[in-house]
């Protein structure tokens, strides 16, 4: 379990932002918090997942995907600032995430 | 009631070229796109020259595929999505303004390519890249398409067999609109040292432009080529209705198996006759009518004397009175995508009067004695054209052609 810094929070979305610059070859300046994944950038749920994996990594995470894919079911994501927020979760609750909705 | 089928769209990217124009003209040129293997180092095989996409086709795909997207494709899987964007382009069809759910794409796929010349596969990308339905499935997401969309199989037939089977669909009214064709390119170390042990490549690797020698007596096996070929069928209704392009008509078409063998075609071309007779039966069409035949001739030694004994058998006296040349004398062979391939080459014989060539037919072999178009495209103005594609495995098709008369 981390704690949410606001250095966290910008490398975060500092990540997010590169990432779907790069991957959807879209301008950055023109992604924002309001950013559709899909129907803006026309991005795919695997971009998600290729994130996870880059969080995993850089924050050393205990965090299993099924756990995420549960989360996720009743926490649809379809913005870019969803998404951060989502990532940051994770980063913050690792493993137990499912446990904020009890 | 059953709907009339023309083609509205086409597009070819081959060694020849990467749009239908070039592609066209160096046909009717008599060009061949055969060259020493740059994919790989070939020096230890005993086949080294194969009919390679020019290189400006990475360019070509990255205006017409995302990186994210391309990223997932193997470069054959990029040539069928991009062959098909250009084909859906050439029709104008604005799928805004027209039913999604009866538009439908079919893909001769015989392999996807993620052979040991893939570059950048990697455990995410591996499933999407190795799939066979991926082309297809491509094409339908581009444009959210939602009527049927599979791939086919038939070996050296199988985009024959899509364009058959789109054919059908859109004449039953299952469709109105049918994206088919195909791709290939296996021009690896592995495929070429496989079909090297089978004795089925040319090793008459110089010069490379002449390997390929269809109908002639020093025939030595075909040479592999890339590259894809993609039509757009539609109702005649349907096409006429928003004013589009109309090259041909599918008269109608004849698929077939042989049940014999695994590699060779049936004695005396027997098996490739039967089918070439039902599709003309299907056609509604009459012999003296048939004014030219794009034959399968892939330059084996079986291949192309079955060939000409099954047309011989078709056309009895009227035999040596059609015209008939195998682009692969050109193109190389483009295995899934030949049959896609030939069909556009057939269609635009017909709408532009001329017939392409055979090229390197410097030996005629005295058994094979039609006119087989040596070595120069001839002018002449034809109503009805068949092309032939028979694969591995017993698979045969025979597509009919009626020139528009628009």
């Amino acid at each position: 379990m981390a704690k949410i810094t606001d250095e966290i929070r910008k490398e975060v979305k500092e990540i997010v932002y590169s990432f779907f610059a790069e991957e959807c070859e879209a301008d950055i300046v023109q992604i924002n918090e309001n950013t559709s994944i899909i129907n803006d950038l026309d991005g795919d749920s695997l971009m998600f997942l290729e994130l996870i994996e880059i969080f995993k990594k850089k924050y050393s995470l205990d965090i299993e995907l099924k756990v995420i894919g549960k989360y996720a079911v009743k926490h649809p994501v379809s913005t870019i600032g969803q998404l951060i927020d989502m990532q940051l979760l994770i980063i913050e609750h690792e493993n137990h995430l499912l446990e904020l909705d009890h | 009631m059953s709907k009339e089928v023309v083609i509205s769209g086409m597009s070819i990217i081959s060694s020849l070229g990467l749009s239908l124009e070039e592609n066209w003209n160096n046909i009717v040129a008599g060009k061949s796109g055969v060259k020493n293997i740059t994919h790989f180092d070939p020096s230890t095989l005993a086949t080294r020259v194969a009919a390679e996409v020019p290189p400006e086709f990475e360019e070509l795909s990255r205006q017409y595929i995302k990186k994210r997207a391309g990223s997932q494709m193997t470069r054959v899987t990029r040539m069928c999505v991009t062959a098909a964007k250009i084909a859906v382009a050439d029709s104008g069809i604005d799928f805004n303004q027209v039913d999604r759910t009866r538009c439908s794409v079919i893909m001769g796929v015989v392999n996807t390519g993620n052979s040991s010349i893939e570059k950048d596969t990697t455990p995410q990308n591996t499933v999407f890249k190795t799939m066979t339905n991926s082309m297809p499935a491509w094409i339908s997401l581009e444009y959210e398409l939602m009527g049927p969309n599979f791939a086919v199989n038939t070996a050296c037939a199988s985009s024959a067999y899509a364009i058959a089977f789109g054919y059908e669909m859109v004449k039953n009214g299952q469709s109105d609109i049918v994206i088919v064709g195909g791709a290939d390119s296996i021009i690896n170390f592995e495929e070429i040292e496989g079909f090297n042990a089978l004795y089925a490549l040319s090793i008459a690797n110089e010069p490379a432009g002449q390997a390929s020698k269809p109908f002639s007596l020093d025939r030595d096996g075909f040479v592999i080529g890339e590259g894809a070929g993609v039509l757009v069928l539609e109702s005649k209704e349907h096409a006429l209705a928003r004013n589009a392009p109309i090259y041909a008509e599918i008269a109608g078409c004849a698929i077939t198996s042989e049940g014999y063998n695994i590699m060779a075609p049936m004695k005396d071309g027997v098996g490739m006759a039967k089918t070439i007779e039902l599709a003309i039966i299907n056609a509604g069409v009459q012999k003296n009518e048939i004014g030219y035949i794009n034959a399968h001739g892939t330059s084996t030694e079986l291949n192309d004397r079955y060939e000409t004994m099954a047309i011989k058998q078709v056309f009895g006296d009227l035999a040596k009175q059609v015209p008939v040349s195998s682009s692969k004398s050109m193109l190389g062979h483009t295995i899934g995508a030949a049959g896609a391939i030939e069909a556009i080459i057939t269609a635009l014989s017909l709408k532009n009067g001329i017939l392409p060539p055979t090229i390197n037919y410097l030996k005629p072999d005295p058994d094979l004695d039609l006119d087989y178009v040596p070595n120069k495209s001839r002018a002449a103005d034809i109503r009805v054209a068949l092309s032939n594609s028979f694969g591995f495995g017993g698979h045969n098709a025979t597509l009919v052609f009626r020139k528009y008369q628009g």
